[in-house]
């Protein structure tokens, strides 16, 4: 009878480390696909640009710097995405971090300029650019969620026990990198 | 509404949202009742099943009581019949061949159940064509103008929130703002929202709505909410006609006419057949409020879940209360797709009470939650209410 008993639990336990292993790999990998999620929504991010710059080059000359600014955040953005991995994420959050500001700050200019928003090509460009922005933050909170439950499942009790065996690691969240980045860009409109 | 106060309102005000933090927690708690819901269908599609073969079997059984030996029966159980007992009818012809009696073909329980599967599952394989069809919905399309567009990137993005392939995405020429999703599975998800709602709403609320309906795909709402609806519509119509069936048997041969049937037997028949009788009497509304117990049920949820996805369960609350101001019916929106819209088409339910013949929560019970949701520490408590 102890014997049956005993074989029982072994098998129970055995089936636990199963499952315990196998939800470990898949939060793993819902952690890795959320991450390449992020890639591909900087991507977007990253062609779409030269083409906003060059509708709006022409009516804003005399923002210069702003568009200067775009241009080398974005090129920055670039080559740090190139062969990022969720280990080089604090510099890519980074070179993100300062587009995002500069994109912040452009936008808000290009809402100064009532004759340039009504251009029905400005007008989607702008539309696509917000929504990739959207993207991006919405794929780094998808990245964030999971990768918090995978953080969260790999660390409690009893799952502590398999994480070694399932070869998992705490991963970074992606978080705000610059101070900058948390302000609202202000918008001084008494140039018009 | 330009497009750069839509990033300004969008981006800061759906990040600035940090406090509700419980990522982790909700993630493991929207698996888990996925997975829920999963197993939830599965169980109310067997469930209609087992009724399904009971309406054929009760009906079955109670005729093979009552008439017993009757006139198409046969010579020789017409002798027999009265030395047998209620035994089955496997028993019986185990016993002796003296106590044979009519054998046991369940023909209706057959009929219905094999009737009653395939006209399911042909119902449920179209039925989101057939919805989007009535609807007359016409697929959205980026360059179909600066709406459509909005539509699109914001179905978009609100996919990527909730880590789920894009949906093909339809528009519906209704001026009364509603949306609905539907689809059984992934590849067949869709999502169809009213011109009157890209008209009425800003694009964080459309995002909010977008988000409700993606958490029913994303939670296997549809799926349930389709097979509730396409079994209940069966359910009702299986009444009908074993209904017919039966008293057009009835008259053809009553069980006054048989004076040699078994007095036991008769007990055992009529027992069943009124059990039989009230199943079917009862069963269409019970189905409907069931499914319409689920259906509010999974509208909590849908916010709860649009909240997450967003992080801005204000816009949805603003969102529902300009859906709830255009009191109009949405006409286009049949009334048995009304469970897999964001609010009832028929008219806005402005009372608190829920009522148990709605489809969906009172509007303005949800936006309270909503609310609530928004305020720090608030969504804790309230995305835990369900089950």
């Amino acid at each position: 009878m102890t014997s049956i008993i005993t074989l029982v639990i072994i098998a129970a336990v055995f089936f636990w480390l199963i499952s315990a292993y196998n939800r470990l790999i898949s939060l793993k990998g819902q952690t890795a696909n959320a991450f390449k999620q992020i890639d591909v929504q900087l991507k977007r991010r990253h062609d779409l640009i030269p083409n906003l710059i060059n509708a709006v080059k022409g009516a804003m000359q005399f923002e210069k710097d702003t568009l200067e600014a775009v241009i080398s955040a974005r090129n920055t953005a670039v080559s740090a995405a190139a062969g990022a991995t969720p280990e080089t994420l604090s510099g890519m959050a980074s070179a993100e971090g300062s587009l995002t500001s500069a994109l912040g700050r452009f936008l808000a200019v290009v809402e100064a300029y009532p004759d340039l928003k009504a251009t029905a090509n400005v007008g989607q460009l702008q539309e696509e650019l917000s929504s990739t922005e959207n993207r991006v933050s919405f794929a780094r909170q998808a990245y964030n969620d999971t990768a918090t439950a995978y953080n969260v499942s790999q660390s409690q009790f009893p799952m502590v026990l398999v994480a070694g065996l399932a070869k998992s690691a705490q991963v970074e969240l992606w978080e705000l990198a610059e101070e900058s980045e948390r302000a609202v860009p202000a918008v001084d409109l008494s140039l018009n | 509404m330009g497009a750069c106060r839509r990033i300004g309102k969008s981006r800061p005000g759906s990040r600035s949202l940090p406090e509700l933090k419980r990522p982790a927690d909700s993630v493991a708690t929207l698996f888990d009742l996925q997975e829920k819901n999963r197993r939830k269908t599965r169980l109310i599609v067997l469930c209609f099943v087992v009724f399904f073969i009971w309406l054929g079997l009760g009906l079955d059984l109670s005729l093979y009581y009552l008439k017993g030996s009757s006139k198409n029966a046969g010579n020789l159980s017409r002798q027999n019949i009265s030395a047998t007992q209620n035994s089955t009818p496997d028993n019986a012809e185990l016993r002796a061949p003296a106590k044979q009696r009519k054998p046991f073909y369940p023909v209706y329980a057959a009929v219905v159940g094999l009737a009653g599967a395939i006209a399911a599952w042909w119902s449920m394989s179209n039925a989101s064509e057939t919805v989007l069809k009535t609807m007359m919905a016409k697929p959205a399309d980026k360059t179909g103008g600066a709406d459509e567009q909005t539509l699109v990137n914001v179905v978009e993005e609100m996919c990527i929130a909730a880590g789920l392939a894009p949906p093909s995405v339809w528009i519906i020429p209704d001026d009364d703002p509603n949306a609905l999703a539907t689809g059984l599975e992934d590849g067949d998800y869709h999502i169809a929202v009213t011109r009157g709602l890209l008209a009425v709403l800003t694009r964080d609320e459309l995002q909010a709505v977008v988000a409700h309906e993606i958490a029913h795909l994303k939670n296997g709402d549809t799926r349930l909410m389709t097979s509730l609806a396409v079994l209940v519509g069966m359910t009702a119509l299986i009444s009908e006609f074993v209904a017919r069936v039966r008293f057009s048997n009835s008259r053809a041969g009553s069980v006054s006419d048989n004076i040699d049937v078994d007095t036991d037997d008769i007990r055992i028949g009529a027992l069943i057949f009124v059990l039989w009788l009230v199943s079917i009497l009862v069963a269409p509304t019970a189905t409907r409020l069931m499914a319409l117990m689920v259906s509010r049920e999974r509208e909590y949820l849908a916010d709860a879940s649009s909240a997450q996805f967003t992080r801005n369960p204000e816009a949805l609350a603003s969102a529902l209360a300009k859906i709830a101001q255009a009191a109009g019916p949405t006409q286009l929106v049949a009334p048995a797709s009304a469970m897999l819209c964001i609010a009832s088409p028929a008219s806005a339910d402005l009372s608190w009470r829920e009522n148990w013949f709605a489809t969906h929560p009172p509007i303005r019970k949800r936006i309270g939650r909503l609310k609530s949701m928004g305020a720090p520490d608030g969504f804790q408590n309230t995305v835990r209410m369900h089950f």
